[in-house]
């Protein structure tokens, strides 16, 4: 079973409407080769019906303009709160399903389900993918919203939400840069998982020259995200506490109830900071946000 | 256990029970159809039909595409996946005298995990090319090694299901290590165990058709004898088989067509448990007569299996694992209340 022999018919046709659509002749089309998550990807025109499979993507989509290209969202993708939110998964992703939403280009996520054999069959469906990959560092999040401003068609607002962010960013940073650094921990949820200065948000810790204590347990989880242990956490006596997982109930009167937590800094002083529920783990636009929500969290503790 | 029970001596009568086998196979033809007939986009019936026997004005275009290159493929998958997993199992269930016996069971799932586990943290996210070869020499590898660790297998069937047991423990262990020191593995692992058919496609039928139909062939051509291993080795030679020569070839077929099974589409439960016993409880017949409607009926299961993953929580996709399991096993609970089910 050839592949091309069902592509063509699909090439054909295409090369028939390409007449008709108004102002460009057929060679005039404006084609890109888009570089994102590892993958190239080749754009044909300028999408019209885009679907993100991915929050952060349907964020800096609408921060550059492109929201209007936007047909359908993931069902997690809950800003901006215009987005065209559906029950398509983001994390299982069903070809069939997407594919009869007719889109032109579709964002997808390196890390959801089996997402390069979804990738190949919407390709054969003649659907294009746009790969997002989960950023390690804040220039990866860059080049991530420079790719989507070439994939839609909005190079120019792309480049200026992305000077903006850099600018605002740095002002936050320098602005609360404390010479004592703190010690800190940030909670995943209550069996101590922890994030390194290795992982994106371990990133932006270390911007703010905050002291990881998940750091020293590093070899434990090549991804970055290892699993402390009570007497670790006790003994390292961190004086703050993130907590990622607020959002599941955990607070500091929870952390003050855990065996032997009242004897740490951060929850004897009441440095114990609950994290938004979305904003951290988008690498979007709303970063810009989140520096800021750690720059008044840090503001409080003297 | 006792399979005189039904009436029917062993070794000797019809080798092959013609009707159960030609039911089968119309059962499956009709699945197969309705499995490409559906999905989230609906398809002109008439025009899948047109389409599919090559008479003109069949479909066009993308519908084309999605009904020959994703549609065809995932049913020719689950089906193969299926028919390998119920002969598997059927086969394993004699050789062992066990009812509970299951493709599994030898290592070459814990096996498999354990390969499919050092692909995805080994090659940091695009695991589409290594999973596959990397599981399937996991499950071998395992089977091997149970094998090579149970001295007394000729004597003793039980020693080489409790070596396996221990195999299977190991390789679990080194697999939960590796999940722990790599925890962005951890998603894509607890899906690929789940089981899933959407990586299907003309590639992967084609290598997997290979090995499952050679290892179905191989277990078809040496079912004339293996009834014979429910009775005591004594009594097997006494009717001309050779048990421990046989053992060896139904066990190594069996596990090339787990290990293919699982390698295409993870670890799919239940089917090579519910469908030889319900094969079994519906024909009265032993291994030797059903293993051909065995393997069709394990087919038909899993293809429509998959198509409530594909449907019933679409737009999502839902693991296939979930529905052989909630499907199966209250289907089971009853056959087994109504019948007494015979290995």
């Amino acid at each position: 079973m050839s592949r091309m022999k069902y592509a063509l018919p699909v090439l054909v046709s295409l090369a028939l409407i390409t007449p008709l659509s108004p102002s460009t002749a057929a060679s005039k089309i404006p084609t890109v080769v888009v570089q994102s998550g590892g993958f190239p990807t080749k754009i044909i025109g300028v999408p019209k019906r885009i679907i993100s499979l991915s929050p952060t993507a349907t964020e800096t989509l609408f921060a550059i303009g492109a929201g209007s290209q936007v047909i359908a969202v993931d069902d997690l993708s809950n800003y901006p709160a215009n987005a065209p939110i559906t029950k398509l998964s983001a994390f299982t992703p069903n070809v069939e399903a997407l594919a009869a939403k007719r889109p032109d280009l579709i964002i997808l996520s390196v890390d959801s389900t089996n997402s390069m054999a979804v990738r190949k069959s919407l390709n054969l469906l003649n659907i294009p993918v746009l790969m997002e990959k989960a950023p390690s560092q804040l220039s990866d999040a860059y080049s991530e919203i420079l790719a989507m401003g070439l994939a839609t068609s909005h190079v120019a607002k792309a480049k200026a939400l992305v000077a903006t962010m850099k600018t605002s960013i740095n002002k936050i940073v320098s602005a609360s840069k404390r010479k004592n650094s703190l010690t800190f921990f940030h909670e995943l949820d209550s069996t101590l998982y922890s994030a390194t200065s290795k992982t994106f948000i371990g990133h932006v810790y270390a911007d703010f020259n905050l002291i990881n204590i998940a750091d020293k347990a590093a070899g434990a989880d090549a991804s970055g995200y290892p699993q402390l242990s009570q007497e670790y956490l006790i003994t390292a006596n961190p004086q703050i506490i993130f907590l990622g997982d607020a959002q599941y109930g955990e607070n500091a009167k929870t952390l003050a109830g855990r065996p032997g937590w009242s004897a740490i800094d951060a929850v004897k002083y009441g440095h114990v900071v609950e994290l938004p529920s979305d904003i951290p783990s988008r690498w979007g636009p709303r970063l810009v946000q989140f520096y800021q929500f750690i720059a008044d969290s840090i503001a409080k503790i003297n | 256990m006792n399979t005189s029970n039904h009436g029917a001596p062993i070794g000797i009568g019809r080798i092959w029970n013609w009707r159960i086998t030609a039911i089968s196979a119309v059962i499956l033809l009709v699945v197969a159809l309705v499995g490409v007939s559906f999905g989230p986009i609906s398809l002109n019936f008439a025009k899948i039909l047109r389409t599919l026997v090559g008479a003109p004005h069949g479909l066009t275009g993308q519908e084309r595409v999605l009904l020959l290159d994703l549609r065809i493929p995932r049913v020719l998958l689950a089906a193969l996946v299926g028919a390998a997993l119920a002969s598997s199992g059927a086969v394993y269930q004699t050789v062992f005298r066990n009812p509970l016996a299951d493709p599994y069971l030898l290592g070459a799932a814990a096996g498999a995990g354990l390969g499919a586990t050092l692909a995805i943290t080994s090659s940091g996210g695009n695991v589409y090319g290594l999973l596959p070869i990397f599981s399937f020499i996991g499950g071998v590898l395992a089977v091997l090694t149970t094998f090579f660790i149970s001295g007394k297998f000729f004597a003793e069937p039980n020693s080489l299901l409790l070596s396996g047991i221990a195999v299977g423990s190991f390789a679990t262990a080194i697999q939960t290590y590796l999940q722990q020191r790599h925890s962005s593995a951890l998603r894509p692992v607890y899906s690929w165990i789940l089981g899933e058919l959407t990586v299907a496609n003309w590639q992967v039928v084609r290598w997997s058709s290979l090995y499952i139909l050679s290892a179905i062939a191989i277990l078809i051509t040496v079912s004339k004898q293996l009834d014979g291993l429910m009775l005591s080795d004594e009594e097997s030679f006494s009717l001309g088989i050779n048990p421990n020569r046989l053992r060896i070839i139904a066990v190594a077929a069996a596990t090339l067509a787990t290990a293919t099974a699982v390698s295409a589409s993870g670890l799919i439960g239940f089917v090579g448990i519910v469908v030889p016993h319900l094969v079994r409880g519906i024909t009265h017949r032993v291994t030797n007569r059903s293993l051909g409607a065995i393997a069709m009926m394990g087919a038909a299961f899993l293809v429509i299996a998959d198509l409530g993953a594909r449907t019933l929580l679409s737009p999502a996709e839902l693991p296939i694992g979930v529905i052989t399991a909630f499907v199966g096993a209250p289907f089971f609970l009853v056959v087994l209340r109504r019948k007494r089910v015979s290995p």
